[in-house]
């Protein structure tokens, strides 16, 4: 015979509230490290390290999960391409002085510049695209590797916070320094022995932002509360 | 010189010309399509809320694409 009447189980509510209490407690965790660290979330437009992103999500990335750090490669890296479109830009000045479309009609030479144009705008583009999609995403659980390699070919590298065994920075020459940036290398006891940061701002908060995780881990497989 | 070409093979050197113009704007547009494509990708993979802003230059960079390739038909 089917029940009339079903009581609600107190045990669902308990393990909601369960739940709720290690979110807030995980949210007061991660409130921590930013205190500690004692940097303020990034609200700008383009740039290469954004601490607490806000409206930034991955492919990945679970509801429960929140990312601390978003790095891409200092914007520094960018100039060699830069100086490079300036001087594609005023390529076509020198035609001016060595007249080698001289005896293509004017309608030939007003494509061709227009044409070289178009390839300047696609070399910026893609160069563009590499630098803002291949990012290094650290959350409360885990870094991912982002890389687009090239425009067919995606790689996504991804590590627990507790498989960490071993950070490293290094931040060598004058430019590094100068602009402060370097490489920052995870040692894992996964399966991918090896992640790399390449060329990330404030090497040394990323380390630090890693270490104090990896505590927090640490914390939460003493307590038992790991998810 | 061309003009001796002309009359010697018969044909349009400028319109030969023309073609391999006709062929490389033909092959920046499936370029500019598939940044178009791999834009969507990326903004799949890591979604922010600047990627329409992104996407936007994507399809206005093919928009521009197809311009160039209407002008070229027009006064090559």
């Amino acid at each position: 015979m089917p029940d009339i009447y079903v009581a609600p189980s107190r045990k669902k509510k308990k393990t909601i509230k369960k739940e709720f209490s290690l979110k807030t407690r995980r949210n007061k965790e991660i409130k921590k490290i930013v205190d500690e660290l004692g940097e303020k979330r990034t609200k700008k437009l383009f740039t290469s390290f954004i601490f607490l992103p806000k409206n930034i999500t991955f492919e990945t990335q679970e509801s429960e999960e929140k990312i601390i750090l978003l790095l891409r490669k200092h914007f520094i890296t960018n100039v060699s391409w830069i100086l490079i479109t300036i001087l594609m830009i005023f390529a076509p000045l020198i035609l001016r002085w060595i007249p080698l479309l001289e005896f293509f009609p004017w309608r030939f030479k007003f494509m061709t510049i227009i044409m070289w144009y178009l390839m300047t705008t696609a070399f910026v583009f893609e160069k563009f695209l590499s630098w803002y999609f291949n990012v290094f995403i650290i959350t409360d659980e885990r870094i991912v590797d982002v890389d687009f390699v090239s425009l067919a070919y995606k790689e996504i590298t991804e590590t627990k916070i507790d498989k960490i065994q071993d950070i490293t920075f290094t931040m060598g020459g004058a430019v590094r320094s100068l602009f402060n940036y370097g490489d920052v290398f995870v040692q894992t006891a996964g399966q991918i022995p090896r992640v790399e940061f390449e060329d990330v701002a404030k090497p040394d908060k990323v380390a630090k932002i890693l270490n104090q995780l990896i505590l927090q881990e640490e914390q939460e497989k003493i307590e038992k509360r790991v998810r | 010189m061309i003009n001796f070409i002309e009359n010697f093979l018969g044909f349009s050197v400028w319109g030969i010309v023309k073609l391999f113009f006709m062929l490389a704007i033909v092959l920046y547009i499936i370029f500019a399509v598939v940044i178009v494509r791999q834009v969507k990708l990326m903004g799949q993979t890591i979604s922010d809320k600047n990627n329409y802003l992104i996407s936007l230059i994507a399809w206005l960079h093919l928009a521009i694409a197809l311009f160039v390739f209407l002008l070229a038909w027009i006064i090559l």
